[in-house]
This record gives structure tokens, C-alpha cells and sequence, in this order.
């Protein structure tokens, strides 16, 4: 069992070091703050709708949070190597990590920036769900983002005693909520409890969503308090009258109707990254995940990354985060930014994946597959060392064979299938398997290592990539005398590359038919998905194979 | 490679006409190879349409810029920040690019300064002839490497017809006859048998315009179908 040699020579180059942040809100600020904390330059593209600055949501109901705000958007202008672009949007973005050009506009002017790394920290926004419950919005029936605010008047929380009012929250009917809209909820009503011993808080409420930091302790503690909560899998029903709104439930605990009718109805919020984020991830070539967050469910991806290298998605961009996350996200991004950016002088390998430019004709195919946006071009293609993960997919697209990963290149790998079963001796069935470095390749290790029962035919190729395997190898494969060949690559969803797993799955499928019109049993050939611990996997699909073809 | 050529400059002109800021674009591919719409001939363009400026008061403006290739999107963006500069478009790519070009500046008039003509090849310097109609089921195989579809003046695909000369089609005499020289090549290729097997019409129905997805494709672009 052998596998291709990666030699790889390094060279340096120098790269831009000014950071460009996009979102003005808190976590934009305190992105920027951080970085230019760091000696970087902060170039702050405050995006006027990249999501309301989301105070509610990050701080909840602690009550200085307007100045902390504040303060930290005075010291962050006032710092000499922090720009703030005031009414700032985005209008392209190109080039690699290290050598971003950016065009925006700001106050109306259009402006040219070089940055070696951009952070996009957008904001969540809250909309309130009435219009679900089929209610409109007045002074007693207010969404919970301004029921917060009122609740940070001394005076206000006075009356609530004084008056003993009731407050009525409502939430987990109109969505599927989650554990930061419960903090907010919970923190509301503790507020409401500790305002006084006559003022009183009804929750009616579906699911509690308590899977966070000290969450069952606030529940708990509001409980405690005097909170009453009505849980039910259907919405009261709910009228809106002159003197107020009136609720009734039916509470399928004391199976009873129960009537309520509270001095203010508190509505919950949608907490939903702001439309901006469509456009960033467009603009900046980055993949749009679940509910419009700019980051997709992969296992590969550590927290703060995009599918790019040097852009970097931190805060509510992300998913919905409470404050302390965010701070993390934003201490995470410093170190990813450090780490990329240097003194500005960057090792890279000399060749990663190349373009021969005599060769090239600039179909852009390899600009269009790099799940790494790791490709531009001037009058050829170009791929950036810097941003190159030397997956090899562009270089299996290219339909010109102009593109070569170092240490996989066609001709390597051709010879190296020639060589594995030529070594086979006659008599065994001759089993090809092109392994993804980051799964199977490990898996067949070690099921090797640990004598499962393996062909005694089977030799396995590594691969960068499952995206790296061209049909051209599966075919070669064939045509020097394998009885078999497994296509074998990460869990889809699982895949370093995004797509590798993907593109291998379409090429196998094409290849599939291929083999059938030339009168190849198809069974010979095998796509499969594994994740590095499945060796027993490995190797039962191993002998699975041998047995279906010797 | 697809083949244009220029439309006259009298009808480029008054195609413009009225239009004070007028951006000429070329196309770096197929019509740059054929001589007709390459930054050399839209610089020459641009320059014919400023002499004929001249003589007036308030002479038009015109703009040059030549992309890679107008029928990718990617090739078109650069000229994002360049279009709005300008009151109209005049493309010299082909009908492909012009259409592109369009769709990406819908509001924008933008207008043919060439007319598409066939797919052939290079002959020589500025000499290109048709070779293919795209009709999309080719017959190459049968007919010795000759496109009946293309060069017989009746696209017949079991010929020839009674109004053959001998070597010559009775449209023109300086046409040869595409069916002649099928029957010429098949015999010498010794493969006459041939001409003798009846090939069904193709099915014309392929002539609405059409999406291609290449084979290993198909499952990329599945949920846009």
C-alpha cells in the first residue's frame, strides 16, 4: 500500500495586512477594535443594513448597554488606525487572501481599498411575529425588543408594582424559537417578578428552549419569583379589545379554561440574519448556510471560517449568538487573523495546484468549481498560493488538463495506477481504491493496521481530495487491468472542500454509463462515503467488492 | 468558430443615431479570430464614427472596450462601472454575445454593429466559409464528411435531387453539389454502400432554442429544471 509523495517547495511572498470589517453594529466595533489592537490597520465598512446593531439581542436587559455601545463606537473612531467608512455597502470584491481589492461606496463616494483579510460581522435582526398571532402592535400589545427597553425605566418597573400590572408573554407558537430568544424571555420576566411583589408575569409558552449557559437557572429563578407559565402545544386565543387584550387558554394540565386579561401583552421576536447577508455572500463569494447565515454545517470548518481563506464570518453572521459567543468569535478571528496575515510576509508552497498558461484558454471552469474562491485570472487562469487547499478539483474540471496539483499530478498518478497493478500478482482480484486523504485513506490504514480481512488485491491511492479523481483515472484504471475500482470520499456534508464529495459523486455516475456503453459490468466500479474511523467499513466494503467480481 | 462581418457603416450609423455617448464593445473571441469585432475593429469602428462626428456642432462621444468573450457573465462584469457611463451600446460580437450584453444592461439599448453569419472555418486571412448549420443531429459519418444539411441548397439528407448538373447545383453553377461530392469521397473511401441507406429527417423540432448540459453535468443543474 503506497500512496504519492508530496513534495512541496516554499517560497515567500509579501501580502496586504489592512483588515477590512463589514457591520457596523457591536460586533462589528469590537472586531475592529481588537484587530487594530493587534497593529493591523481596521478598515470599518459600517453597512448601514447589515442587520439594526442587535443591542437587545447581544446585551439583553443590561442596563448600560447603550453607553458600552457608544463608548466603544467613540473609541473606535477616535483610534488612529481604525477607518470608519460611515453609510458604507460593498460593491466587489476581488483577488485572494493577503491581496483582496475592494470597491464600496461611502456617503456616496466610490472607494478602492487592498486588504489581506476581510471579517464580515453582521447583525441579527428582530422582527416581532404579531402579524402570526394575527395581532397588531399598540401600547399594551408591544414586541419584546420594546417591551426590553421599557423595562430599563426605573419608573416604569415602580408602576408595575404600584398599579399591580400583569404582564403576558407569548411565545413559541409562531416559530420554533431558540435558546437566546429564551434568555431574552426569561430575563423579561425575572424583571417583571423582581419589579416588585404585585407585579406579575404570565408566559404562555410551547417549548422551553433552555439548552444554553445558566438558562434553567433563570427559568427557575423567574419561577421562583412567582412567574406563571402556561405550557401548550396550541396558541390562546387572544382578542384585542379597547381596554386591552384578553386571553383565554385552555390548560390541558388542570383541564380548565383559564382567563386572562393582562395590562401588556409582550409578542416574541424572529431573530433572523439581515437581508444584507444574501448579498455579501454573492458579492464576496462565500456560501450561504441554513435561514440565510453566512456559514454552512461542515465538520471541517472551524468556527470563525467561511469556505475561504482570510474571510471570516464571526457573531450573529454566523448563527444567533448571545455576547459572550460573539466576544469569542471576535478573540478567534484576531488569532485566524494574525496567524494569516504575519508581518506581512507569508511562506506559501511554491506549487500548489498550476496553470500552464500556454495551455490555458480561459474557459473559467476552474474559477466556477474552486470551492475555495481560490481562482481569478489576468488574460489566464490564476490560482493563489496562498488560497490554495490543493484539492485538485479545478484541476480534474480543467477540460484542457492545463491545471496540476504538485505531488498529484495526472502524470503521477497515472504511472502510480499503472505501477499498484502491475504489482499485483496474478490471480488476485485486482482492486484500485482512490481514497480521500482526509477519510478512507485513513480508514484503509487502519484496517490494515489492524489485520481486518482485506483483499489481498486491493492497493489504494491517495488522493487530496475525492474531487481530485478524474474519470480519465477510474477508465485507466480498467483499461491496465483492474477487475475493480472504490471511488471512496468523506460523508456528503463532511467533504474539507465543500464539494469534493459532490463532484466525485457526479463524475462516478457519468462513469458508470460510461462503463455500460463500453460493456463494462458496472458493479466493478464503486462510489462510496466514509469517515476516517470506519475501517471495518472499509474493509467490508473491500471484500464486498472482491467478492462481487472474482 | 462562429463567423460575422460588419454591417455597413450607413446602417451602423443610423442605428446610433440621436445617441451622444456610445460605447463600441468587442468581443476577444470567435469574432476577433474573424476579423470582424476584435479591439483592433472596434478601435477602427470607434474611429470611422468620430470622423463622421466631425462636421457637426455637438459631435457624439464614443467609448471602446473589448471583453474576453460576451457570452460569459463573468467577462461582462467588467463592464459594469463602464455602461452607465454611456447612452447606448454598440456590440460587435455575435448574436450570442449581443443578447447577453442586453440581458445584463436591460436598460441600456444596445445594437448590432455585426451580422452573425454562419459557423465555418478559416480559409486564409480573412477568408472563412460555412461549414455547419448546428442542426443538431450531425450525419457526418454517412455523408463522407460533407454537411448535406449545409451545403446543399435544399439541406436534403438522402440526395442528390434531379436538379444536379453533373457537379453543380442548379441554383448557381459555381456551387458544387454537396450530394456529387458525398457520392466523389464515398466511392473513394470505397464505402458507396452508403449513400444507398435511407436517413431519416431529423427531427426540426430541435430549432426552438435550446439548453445543453454536457453529460457528468446533468446532476449539477438538476434542481433548476
Amino acid at each position: 500500500m503506497t500512496t504519492a509523495k508530496n513534495t512541496r517547495e516554499m517560497e515567500k511572498i509579501e501580502i496586504a495586512t489592512d483588515v477590512l470589517v463589514i457591520g457596523g453594529g457591536y460586533t462589528g466595533l469590537k472586531a475592529a477594535d481588537s484587530i487594530a489592537e493587534t497593529g493591523y490597520r481596521v478598515i470599518l465598512a459600517d453597512q448601514k443594513d447589515a442587520g439594526t446593531p442587535g443591542q437587545s439581542s447581544l446585551f439583553g436587559l443590561q442596563p448600560d448597554f447603550q453607553n458600552s455601545l457608544d463608548g466603544l463606537k467613540d473609541a473606535v473612531k477616535a483610534n488612529s488606525r481604525v477607518e470608519f467608512l460611515p453609510e458604507a455597502r460593498i460593491k466587489t470584491a476581488a483577488g485572494v487572501p493577503g491581496d483582496f481589492t475592494i470597491r464600496l461606496t461611502s456617503d456616496g463616494t466610490e472607494i478602492e481599498k487592498k486588504v489581506g483579510a476581510i471579517v464580515v460581522a453582521t447583525d441579527i435582526v428582530s422582527t416581532p411575529l404579531n402579524h402570526i398571532y394575527g395581532l397588531d402592535l399598540s401600547d399594551r400589545v408591544i414586541s419584546l425588543s420594546d417591551f426590553e427597553e421599557k423595562l430599563s425605566s426605573a419608573d416604569f418597573k415602580k408602576k408595575l408594582d404600584k398599579d399591580k400590572q400583569t404582564v403576558a408573554f407569548l411565545a413559541g407558537f409562531a416559530q420554533d424559537g431558540n435558546p437566546l430568544l429564551m434568555k431574552r424571555i426569561l430575563d423579561s420576566v425575572l424583571a417583571v417578578e423582581e419589579a416588585g411583589k404585585n407585579a406579575t408575569a404570565y408566559v404562555y409558552i410551547n417549548d422551553i428552549k433552555v439548552a444554553g449557559d445558566n438558562l434553567e437557572r433563570l427559568y427557575k429563578a423567574g419561577r421562583d419569583a412567582g412567574a406563571i407559565y402556561f405550557k401548550s402545544t396550541q396558541p390562546p386565543e387572544i382578542k384585542q379589545q379597547n381596554d386591552g387584550p384578553a386571553i383565554l387558554l385552555h390548560d390541558p394540565v388542570i383541564r380548565s379554561d383559564i382567563e386572562a386579561e393582562p395590562d401588556y401583552l409582550v409578542i416574541e421576536e424572529a431573530m433572523t440574519p439581515g437581508q444584507v447577508n444574501s448579498e455579501l455572500a454573492d458579492i464576496l463569494r462565500i456560501d450561504l448556510g441554513p435561514m440565510g447565515f453566512l456559514q454552512t454545517d461542515n465538520v471541517h470548518r472551524f468556527p470563525v471560517h467561511s469556505n475561504r481563506e482570510g474571510i471570516y464570518v464571526i457573531g450573529s453572521t454566523r448563527d444567533i449568538q448571545d455576547l459572550s459567543d460573539t466576544w469569542t468569535d471576535v478573540e478567534n478571528a484576531v488569532l485566524d487573523i494574525k496567524q494569516l496575515l504575519g508581518d506581512g510576509t507569508k511562506e506559501v508552497p511554491k506549487f500548489c495546484a498550476v496553470v500552464d498558461r500556454e495551455k490555458c484558454v480561459t474557459c473559467l471552469t476552474c474559477y466556477r468549481c474552486c470551492p475555495h474562491g481560490a481562482i481569478y485570472w489576468d488574460d489566464k487562469a490564476v490560482i493563489s498560493p496562498v488560497a490554495c487547499q490543493a484539492c485538485g478539483i479545478c484541476a480534474s474540471e480543467c477540460p484542457q488538463e492545463a491545471i496540476q496539483v504538485t505531488g498529484y499530478s495526472d502524470d503521477e498518478l497515472l504511472e502510480q495506477i499503472r505501477t499498484e497493478i502491475s504489482g499485483i500478482k496474478n490471480g488476485d482480484p485486482k482492486i484500485l481504491a482512490f481514497c480521500c486523504e482526509n477519510s478512507a485513506l485513513e480508514a484503509g490504514r487502519t484496517a490494515d493496521l489492524f489485520h481486518y480481512n482485506l483483499p489481498k488485491g486491493l492497493r489504494l491511492i491517495r488522493v487530496p481530495c475525492a474531487g481530485k479523481v478524474d474519470i480519465h483515472y477510474v477508465l485507466s484504471a480498467f483499461i491496465e487491468g483492474a477487475d475493480g475500482v472504490l471511488v471512496m470520499a468523506c460523508h456528503p456534508g463532511n467533504c474539507k472542500s465543500e464539494t469534493g464529495t459532490t463532484f466525485a459523486r457526479w463524475r462516478i455516475n457519468n462513469a458508470y454509463q460510461m462503463l455500460e456503453e463500453t460493456g463494462i459490468d458496472k458493479n466493478r466500479l464503486e462510489f462510496v462515503t466514509l469517515a476516517s474511523n470506519m475501517a471495518p467499513d472499509f474493509a467490508k466494503i473491500a471484500v464486498e467488492m472482491e467478492k462481487r467480481i472474482g | 468558430m462562429i463567423v460575422a462581418k460588419r454591417k455597413p457603416f450607413e446602417e451602423i450609423k443610423e442605428l446610433i443615431e440621436g445617441y451622444k455617448k456610445v460605447l463600441v464593445v468587442g468581443c476577444g473571441t470567435c469574432v476577433a479570430v474573424c476579423l470582424a469585432g476584435g479591439e483592433k475593429e472596434v478601435g477602427i469602428l470607434a474611429d470611422e464614427l468620430r470622423l463622421s462626428q466631425k462636421s457637426e456642432k455637438e459631435p457624439a462621444e464614443f467609448g471602446e472596450a473589448t471583453v474576453q468573450r460576451q457570452c460569459d457573465r463573468e467577462f461582462l462584469s467588467e463592464l459594469d462601472d463602464i455602461v452607465p457611463q454611456y447612452e447606448a451600446l454598440l456590440s460587435m460580437a455575435c448574436g450570442a454575445g449581443i443578447q447577453f450584453l442586453a440581458e445584463r444592461f436591460p436598460d441600456t439599448p444596445v445594437f448590432p454593429a455585426v451580422n452573425t453569419t454562419f459557423i465555418g472555418v478559416n480559409q486564409d486571412v480573412g477568408w472563412y466559409e460555412e461549414r455547419c448549420k448546428a442542426c443538431g443531429n450531425c450525419v457526418l459519418g454517412m455523408t463522407a464528411g460533407i454537411c448535406p444539411v449545409t451545403m446543399c441548397a435544399k439541406s436534403l439528407l438522402n440526395g442528390p435531387c434531379g436538379g444536379t448538373n453533373g457537379s453543380s447545383c442548379e441554383v448557381d453553377p459555381n456551387q458544387p453539389c454537396a450530394w456529387h461530392m458525398i457520392y466523389e469521397r464515398l466511392a473513394r473511401q470505397g464505402r458507396l454502400d452508403k449513400i444507398i441507406e435511407i436517413c431519416p429527417a431529423n427531427d426540426w423540432r430541435n430549432q426552438k432554442p435550446q439548453t445543453l448540459i454536457q453529460p457528468g453535468y446533468e446532476e449539477r443543474y438538476e434542481s433548476e429544471k
